[in-house]
């Protein structure tokens, strides 16, 4: 009885240091959460709290960041300057809208590289009507100072008309 | 065991180790059944009224093209990045076929589609186009809103999950 409690006491301690230990995933993980939040703009949100949330948005990613968007013929280099003009321009256009990142897949092709791929779900009201979207995105992040920066975003079209 | 006894026992059965061992065997079916098999589907958008309207249940039934090719007008589930977020829309034509919008309807290799399942129709305008080799064109049933809007096309046949149920 004491060897399985001990075994048991074991295997917990193991999974609460996996667990809180941080790693290069956990912070990809808690970086692209970070930018869906920032991304993300309540109802009635504050014109400081918008630009507040654009630079904490800029900050995660690379000065420049490469963007490409076939569908909308986007494919260059942002500075963080244009990032947020962007990101505040967007948040004009989409009030109270809720972004959020799923079924992400984490690749480290290299070292202090990461590409990864994920389905950006948004989800909103435009003038009183709900609306839905999702966009599967290639992102690929480098590490820079001990920190993981979006390097780039690439929207995958999968449906071609 | 009379009546009484038996559905005591049902309700508050003896915690012993054939009962957690049950418990077990459900959570995990259940967690297989209901993340392999048929995966549970809430209806986010109008993508697909008024035969899946906003808001409604479904399940995407992942066995359904094992055995079976997918055919025209199913309904199928495509994947993004994973089964998290998936579009439901219906296949309207398999490879080779052309297809091409004109005023809104639906032209199959140079035939009109009658689609009772489209009751909201916009003038959509697509030029004729050929389904490539090992993809499925796919559309929504909402055809209400502008193209621009919609999401619709060609999509590869690895990209469909399933069928949908009911």
């Amino acid at each position: 009885m004491n060897k399985k409690l001990a075994i048991l006491l074991i295997l917990c301690i193991a999974a609460t240091v996996y667990f809180l230990l941080p790693n290069d995933e956990k912070q990809i993980r808690n970086n692209l959460d970070s930018l869906a939040k920032y991304c993300s703009t309540a109802r009635e949100e504050a014109a400081l709290v918008g630009i507040k949330k654009v630079a904490l948005a800029a900050k995660l990613c690379q000065d420049p960041c490469d963007i490409e968007i076939e569908s909308r013929s986007i494919a260059r280099s942002f500075t963080k300057k244009d990032l947020t003009d962007h990101l505040l321009m967007m948040k004009r256009t989409m009030p109270d809208t809720h972004f959020s990142f799923h079924d992400t897949v984490i690749e480290f092709p290299a070292e202090n590289s990461a590409s990864l791929t994920s389905t950006l779900s948004l989800t909103g009201q435009i003038e009183d009507e709900h609306y839905t979207d999702a966009y599967e995105f290639d992102i690929n992040l480098k590490k820079i100072d001990g920190d993981w920066l979006f390097s780039s975003f690439s929207v995958i079209e999968f449906m071609e008309q | 065991m009379d009546i009484s006894r038996r559905i005591r026992r049902f309700f508050f059965p003896s915690l012993n180790k054939k009962y957690f061992l049950r418990l077990l065997f459900l959570g995990l079916s259940c967690y297989l059944i209901f993340s392999y098999l048929l995966i549970p589907l809430r209806i986010q958008g109008m993508s697909m009224d008024p035969t899946y309207r906003n808001g409604s249940f479904a399940f995407c039934w992942r066995p359904r093209y094992l055995f079976s090719q997918i055919k025209r007008f199913d309904i199928v589930t495509v994947r993004f990045s994973g089964r998290s977020v998936m579009l439901l829309k219906r296949v309207i034509a398999l490879p080779g076929d052309i297809v091409e919008f004109r005023e809104g309807l639906l032209y199959l290799n140079g035939k009109l589609i009658d689609e009772p399942y489209v009751q909201h129709r916009s003038l959509w305008n697509l030029s004729p186009r050929t389904v490539a080799a090992g993809h499925v064109y796919v559309v929504g049933d909402n055809r209400g809103t502008s193209m621009s809007r919609h999401h619709f096309g060609q999509v590869t046949i690895q990209r469909i999950i399933g069928g949908v149920l009911p």
